[in-house]
């Protein structure tokens, strides 16, 4: 047997801590561990659907981003036929970065080094010297650049490098519910305000899909600021109200936070609210009106935040949605892309005012943002630690409920809002991943 | 399709950086650039009309169209562009 001891180790921790998770558990390990972060890039990384883009980034023909799916750096393009593409963006001749810019407007791709160049949409079509150097050799339909797969839902681009994985519709898995309360604000959907702020953490990404899957527990005291000098329209002793959604077998969640007085569709201008109830079914429309805060992560690390800040102690406030991607660059690393979401037909004073409510509690000088990171980033020194390695964490909140009856929208909906219904389900999809069996 | 074939029939002879062609303009010229090129777009007047003059100062190459050409530009695919690349993608 070639199996080197280290793998089969690790192999055994992945069954425990499947094990763990339907009583409870989860290893703090998993946070900051080389193995698991190996791993990770090999199983989940390289099988799941994966956020690239929103369509407004790249609305024009030859528009481009550049955007990660583990460790590949895609091009994703928006060809002149006005089609969606995503390739690696590595030159086919001796792998030199195609695109060094992060975002930018080009019909062809030419690379610095030789001088192959690509269709926006990845076909080589110039080869210097082809005639004199390949002697009619070279085939350029072999040679475009490497093809990934995208599919997309209200604007939201994704990528799978995997060509067996089920379609995009069936990976969220009735989680479009939930992700129209952020996207259909109003009969055109929204757009990016702007590109994304982005910046690199000492936090591991699973930490930020965790908490944004939907911990409510920590709002009021990560954030008590924000409630005891009213720019958080919520309160201490009614803080736990709402539900907590999760859909069984995909590891996506959502957290939907109640305010006993807060009016339906509030921090939304009137003209809106009345797109919004046409662009929502009547039971989205139920769901969306008893919401002041929907938080929520599609698996496995893309989330998105809905929710009212005030720049008047004890006033509403306006709604902003902010679309975050963690994107891992190492054991206990990671990336941060964090964009504000407006709705495209909202006037322009109310995108302003929800940019400005945005930038305000998050990007990287947010004031929530950096109340999280503080967080994270301990938890995921903590983790680190030697003698962290056989610490689990408890996971035990709303270990028996039942789901609510009533509730109107699809998935396991439980409450009270603080919960970790969501977050055993979040986990035990990761190890499926990892155990190889997703 | 004939690999080989796709070779330059002409290329346009270097002009440096100094432009011959008559260039006075009241417009300042329009520089379109991204991260693979730049060119510097300016309409040139001739003695008995007017031309679109295409300037790759890195390349110091230079063409110069009339409203001929350029009508026949607006109707072509982009495939046109990605066949003229095929011939000469660089220097
Ligand atoms: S590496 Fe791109 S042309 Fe050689
Ligand atoms: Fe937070």
């Amino acid at each position: 047997m070639n199996t080197k001891p280290e793998s089969q180790s690790l192999a055994a921790w992945v069954e425990e801590t499947r094990e763990g998770i339907d009583s409870g558990r989860f290893p703090a390990r998993a946070f900051n561990d080389q193995a698991v972060y190996d791993l990770e890039q090999e199983r989940l990384f390289s099988k799941t659907w994966c956020f690239l883009a929103h369509e407004s980034e790249i609305p024009h023909p030859g528009d481009y981003v550049t955007r990660y799916i583990g460790n590949n750096n895609l091009i994703v393009a928006r060809d002149e036929h006005g089609e969606i593409y995503a390739n690696l963006n590595m030159c086919r001749h001796r792998g030199n970065v195609m695109c060094k810019a992060e975002m930018g407007n080009a019909s062809h791709f030419r690379c610095s080094y030789h001088g192959w160049t690509y269709k926006n949409s990845g076909e080589l079509v110039g080869v210097p010297y082809m005639k004199e150097g390949y002697e009619g050799r070279l085939k350029r339909k072999d040679w475009g650049l490497v093809r990934v797969r995208v599919d997309s839902y209200e604007g939201l681009v994704f990528g799978c490098l995997d060509p067996e994985a089920p379609p995009l519709d069936e990976y969220l898995g009735g989680f479009q519910f939930y992700l129209d309360l952020y996207l259909k604000h109003g009969l055109g959907g929204v757009e990016v305000h702007g590109p994304p702020d982005h910046w690199i953490a000492d936090t591991d990404w699973k930490i930020c899909t965790e908490n944004f899957a939907g911990d409510g527990y920590h709002t009021p005291v990560a954030h008590q600021w924000g409630f005891h000098l009213g720019y958080f329209p919520s309160s201490g002793s009614t803080h736990s109200q709402g539900w907590a959604v999760s859909i069984p077998g995909k590891g996506h969640g959502i957290g939907l936070g109640h305010g006993p007085n807060f009016p339906p569709f509030g921090g939304f201008p009137d003209d809106l609210v009345a797109e919004m109830k046409q662009s929502l079914s009547p039971e989205q429309v139920e769901v969306f009106s008893r919401t002041r805060t929907a938080v929520g992560s599609v698996f496995p690390n893309l989330s998105f935040l809905m929710q009212p800040f005030s720049l008047e102690p004890g006033e509403i406030g306006v709604r902003f949605v902010t679309m975050r991607l963690y994107h891992p660059v190492g054991p206990g690393r990671m990336e941060m892309y964090s964009w504000c979401l407006v709705p495209k037909n909202a006037s322009q004073e109310y995108k302003k005012e929800a940019y400005r409510a945005y930038t305000l509690a998050f990007g990287q000088a947010g004031t929530f943002e950096q109340d999280d990171f503080e967080n994270w980033t301990k938890v995921t020194q903590a983790a680190g630690m030697t003698m962290v390695r056989d610490v689990d964490f408890p996971y035990i909140m709303g270990m028996d409920s039942a789901p609510d009856p009533e509730f109107p929208g699809p998935g396991h909906a439980v409450v009270p809002y603080v919960n970790d219904t969501n977050f055993r389900n979040l986990w035990s999809r990761w190890a499926d991943y990892l155990a190889g069996e997703a | 399709m004939d690999e080989i074939s796709k070779q330059p029939t002409i290329e346009r002879p270097p002009v440096g950086d100094v432009s011959q062609y008559p260039e006075q303009s009241a417009e300042e010229p329009i520089v379109i650039a991204n991260e693979f090129a730049d060119v510097v777009i300016r309409k040139v007047e001739t003695r008995n009309g007017m031309r679109l003059d295409i300037w790759s100062p890195r390349r110091g190459s230079r063409i110069l169209l009339d409203a001929v050409a350029l009508d026949c530009l607006t109707f072509q695919e982009p495939e046109l562009i990605s066949e003229l690349l095929e011939r000469r993608p660089a220097p």
